[in-house]
C-alpha cells in the first residue's frame, strides 16, 4: 500500500510524562477538584496537556508541576487546568423522564409543604452546574409549576462549578443548537430568544439563579453555602474516587434541610457510598431523602 | 473528470470510456497504462472518469485525516510499536476511505443519538451482572438446535453424518455454514455445496463449533435499533473474528477457526446491556466518547462492571465451551488468565478491528494492547499490514455469509 504519509509520522506528540510525574499531578488535581484520574488515562493525560506545556514553552511535567505550585501566575492556571480536566456534555432538559418525574412528585411535594407552611420559599443547589444548562432547566421548570404564583416566591438556585470559564458561560446564558437537542420545542421559544451567537435565556429565568465557582472538595466554602430544599449534582460525582464521593454527598447531607432532597444523574447511585438517606422510588428517577 | 493533462499512468477508469464517434474504447476498470494515454491523445479524448485516488487529497485533507485518525490513538502508548504500526494502517485506510468520497464525521456526528425515551429495567446498583443474566434467561429461551449441535460436539463419537443431520435441519444455519465455508475463511479451491461436504472438509468439531456460533448470534434480533446500528455492531464483531483467526494463523498449534467464533461473539455481553439497561449503555457511549477513552472502561464508570462481566455468567449459563468463553471473558485483561495466549489474541484482534473501523464511521477510541500479552502472541509489528490487507480482501464476502 503506498501510503501519502510519511512513515517517520510519530504518534507521540507531546512531551513524556513520568510515571512519578502522572502521580504528582494527579494528587494535585485531586486535591484542588477531588477529580481522580486513574493512571490508565496517562496517555490521555500526556497528550491533552501537552499544547498548554507548549504554550508555556515548559519542557517537562515536572517545569509544569512547579509552575501550577509556584507561580504567580499559578490561581490562573488552575482556571486553565479545570478546563483541561473536565468535560462538559451538557443539554437542556437532558434526562427528560428524571424532570418529569422530579417535577411531578419531588418539586410538587415542596412547594405543597411551603406552600402549607406560608412559607414561599425554596432554594435549590446545583452542584457541578457546567455551563448553566441544569440550574436554567429548573428555573424553567418552577416557572413551568408556578406561573403567575411565582412572583409571590422567593427562589433561589445556587449554581456552581469548578471552572471559572464554565461559569463564565453560564452567566452569558447563550447556547448553540446542541444544547437543545433533548428540549421540546415549545420550551424553547417561551424561555429563550434568538440571538446572535444562538439562543439567549431570557432574564425572568436567568434572575432566579445565582452561579459561583466552588471546588467541591473545599468542605470550608460549601459550609457557607444557604441550606437548599433540593440539591441536584447530575454527572459530576462519576469523575471522583469512593471517597471523594463519600465526603461530597456528605456536604449534600449536611446542606439539606430535614425532607430535603438530593437528585443525581440516571445512571449514579448512593449505592455503597452513603446509607443516610433514604431512597424514594419514582418511575424515571430515585430521590434521595434526607429524613427529617 | 479529469483533463487529458492530468492522467497518469496507474490511474482507473470509472467508467467506460466511450469515443465522439461511440465506439468502446476503454472498459471500466481498466488500469491506465502508457499506450493507453498515447492512444487517447491520438484519438482526441478531452476527459476523462477516473476513480478517486489518495493522490486527489489536498494538503489541508491529509492533515485533517492525521488529526482525526490519532483521536483514536490518545489512550494508548504513543511509543509501543504495535500502535504506531496500528496507527499508520489506520491513516492510510482512512486516506482512502476519504478519497472515495467518505466525509470525517463532524463533533456532533461523532455523539450518540437521543435515547431519552428508553427506560432501563435495572437501576445501578440494584442489578449485578449475575441477576441481569439470570431475568434475561428466564425471559427468553435459547434456541433448541444450540443445545443439539452442543450435544454433537461434546459426544467423541458423534458421527459427521449425525452433524450433518442435525444442522440441516436449520435452514438458515445450514445455508450460512455453507457460505462461510466458500468464503475466504477457509479458502478451498472448490465449492462445497452440501452440509456434508463440509463437515468432511472441514471436520466435524470445527464445523460444530462454527454452527454454535452462528445459532448464539441467532439469538439476538430483538436489540433496539435506535440504541445501535446492529451492522455496525455485527461488522466490528466479524471484523475481530476475522482478524483473530489471522492472527492466530501465524502462529503454530492454534486451530484458527476457534478464534473466529470467539472474535465474533468478543462483545456479545454488550448485546444483553443494551436490552437490559438501554439508557445505562447509551450514557456509557456518550462517556466514552466525550472523554476520549474505550467503552470499556466507560461502561466501569457508569455501571460498574463491564460487558465481559456479563459475558461470563452469560456464556456459562449457555454451557459455552470453556475454552471459547474464556477467550471471550479475558479479552480486555488477558494477562489475567492463567494461560493468556489465547485470549491475547482476542485482545489484539479487537485493537486491530477498532483500528481499521476508524475509516469506516468508528467512534471509540483503541483499548491499548496489553505489552505482555502482545509479547506473549508472538505476533509481530511487521506481520500487521499483510494480515490488514487479508482482511481487506475477505471482510465483504464473510459479511454477506451472514446477512
Amino acid at each position: 500500500m503506498g501510503s501519502l504519509f510519511s512513515s517517520s509520522i510519530s504518534l507521540r506528540k507531546s512531551v513524556k510524562i513520568t510515571d512519578d510525574e502522572f502521580i504528582l499531578l494527579r494528587d494535585f488535581i485531586y486535591e484542588k477538584s477531588g477529580i481522580f484520574v486513574d493512571i490508565k488515562r496517562k496517555y490521555l493525560f500526556e497528550s491533552r496537556f501537552s499544547k498548554r506545556l507548549a504554550e508555556l514553552n515548559l519542557p517537562s511535567f515536572a517545569d509544569y508541576i512547579k509552575f501550577l505550585k509556584y507561580d504567580s501566575m499559578k490561581a490562573a492556571e488552575l482556571s486553565t487546568l479545570f478546563e483541561l480536566v473536565t468535560t462538559n456534555e451538557t443539554s437542556f432538559c437532558r434526562d427528560m423522564r428524571q424532570l418529569d418525574a422530579f417535577q411531578a412528585n419531588v418539586l410538587k411535594e415542596k412547594i405543597d409543604e411551603q406552600r402549607k407552611a406560608g412559607k414561599l420559599e425554596l432554594n435549590i443547589w446545583s452542584a457541578g452546574c457546567s455551563s448553566g444548562e441544569e440550574p436554567y432547566t429548573l428555573s424553567i421548570l418552577l416557572h413551568e409549576s408556578l406561573k403567575m404564583e411565582l412572583a409571590r416566591w422567593k427562589i433561589n438556585i445556587t449554581a456552581v462549578d469548578l471552572s471559572p470559564a464554565m461559569i463564565d458561560r453560564a452567566k452569558k446564558g447563550v447556547y448553540g443548537d446542541y444544547a437543545f437537542k433533548t428540549t421540546p420545542d415549545d420550551i424553547k421559544k417561551r424561555y429563550f430568544s434568538k440571538d446572535a451567537g444562538g439562543w439567549k435565556i431570557k432574564p425572568t429565568v436567568a434572575k432566579l439563579v445565582n452561579f459561583k465557582q466552588m471546588n467541591l472538595n473545599d468542605s470550608m466554602s460549601l459550609k457557607r453555602l444557604a441550606r437548599s430544599h433540593i440539591v441536584f449534582c447530575r454527572n459530576v460525582i462519576i469523575y471522583f474516587d469512593e471517597e471523594m464521593k463519600r465526603k461530597v454527598v456528605g456536604s449534600f447531607y449536611d446542606n439539606l434541610m430535614p425532607g430535603g432532597y438530593l437528585m443525581l444523574g440516571h445512571s449514579e447511585t448512593l449505592h455503597k457510598i452513603s446509607s443516610t438517606f433514604k431512597p424514594i422510588y419514582h418511575p424515571g428517577t430515585i430521590a434521595y431523602q434526607k429524613e427529617g | 473528470m479529469k483533463h487529458l493533462d492530468e492522467l497518469t499512468a496507474g490511474m482507473t477508469l470509472a467508467s467506460d470510456l466511450i469515443a465522439s464517434d461511440g465506439r468502446l474504447l476503454f472498459k471500466s476498470g481498466t488500469e491506465l497504462e502508457d499506450r493507453h494515454l498515447t492512444l487517447l491523445k491520438r484519438v482526441g479524448v478531452t476527459e476523462v472518469d477516473v476513480e478517486a485516488g489518495t493522490g486527489d487529497l489536498s494538503d489541508d485533507q491529509i492533515r485533517e485525516i492525521e488529526e482525526y485518525v490519532r483521536d483514536f490513538f490518545l489512550y494508548v502508548d504513543p511509543d509501543f510499536a504495535p500502535a504506531i504500526q496500528l496507527f499508520h494502517l489506520a491513516l492510510n485506510l482512512t486516506a482512502n476511505s476519504v478519497a472515495e468520497g467518505w466525509e470525517l464525521p463532524d463533533l456532533n456526528q461523532r455523539r450518540a443519538t437521543n435515547v431519552e425515551h428508553m427506560e432501563d429495567l435495572f437501576l445501578i446498583g440494584m442489578g449485578s451482572p449475575d441477576t441481569i443474566v439470570k431475568h434475561e434467561s428466564e425471559l427468553t429461551s435459547f434456541p433448541d438446535i444450540y443445545f443439539r449441535i452442543k450435544e454433537v460436539l461434546e459426544d467423541e463419537s458423534a458421527s459427521a453424518d449425525k452433524i450433518a443431520k442435525i444442522v440441516s435441519t436449520d435452514m438458515s444455519l445450514a445455508a450460512k455454514l455453507i457460505k462461510l465455508v466458500n468464503s475466504p475463511l477457509y479458502g478451498f479451491p472448490q465449492t462445497i455445496d452440501s452440509v456434508s461436504r463440509a463437515v468432511a472438509l472441514v471436520g466435524a468439531k470445527e464445523l460444530s463449533t462454527l454452527a454454535l456460533g452462528i445459532s448464539a448470534i441467532n439469538y439476538f434480533h430483538d436489540i433496539p435499533a435506535e440504541l445501535v446500528d446492529m451492522k455496525t455492531f455485527w461488522r466490528h464483531s466479524i471484523t475481530c473474528g476475522i482478524f483473530a483467526k489471522l492472527l492466530a494463523g501465524t502462529q503454530t498449534g492454534l486451530a484458527p477457526e476457534r478464534f473466529f467464533i470467539a472474535g465474533l461473539l468478543h462483545d456479545v455481553g454488550r448485546l444483553i446491556m443494551f436490552k437490559k439497561l438501554p439508557y445505562a449503555s447509551t450514557e456509557a457511549m456518550l462517556f466514552a466518547r466525550e472523554n476520549s477513552i474505550p467503552l470499556v472502561e466507560a461502561e466501569r464508570s457508569i455501571m460498574e462492571f463491564c460487558h465481559t462481566d456479563i459475558s461470563e455468567p452469560l456464556l456459562a449459563s449457555w454451557k459455552f465451551p470453556e475454552g471459547l468463553s474464556n477467550m471471550i471473558n479475558f479479552h480486555h485483561n488477558p494477562m489475567e488468565f492463567p494461560n493468556p495466549l489465547e485470549p491475547a489474541i482476542i485482545h489484539i484482534a479487537d485493537n486491530m478491528a477498532n483500528a481499521v473501523e476508524i475509516a469506516q464511521g468508528g467512534m471509540y477510541v483503541l483499548p491499548g494492547i496489553d505489552e505482555e500479552a502482545w509479547e506473549i502472541s508472538g505476533v509481530k509489528p511487521e506481520m500487521l499490514e499483510g494480515i490488514v490487507e487479508q482482511y481487506k480482501e475477505q471482510i465483504d464476502i464473510i459479511l454477506s455469509a451472514f446477512t
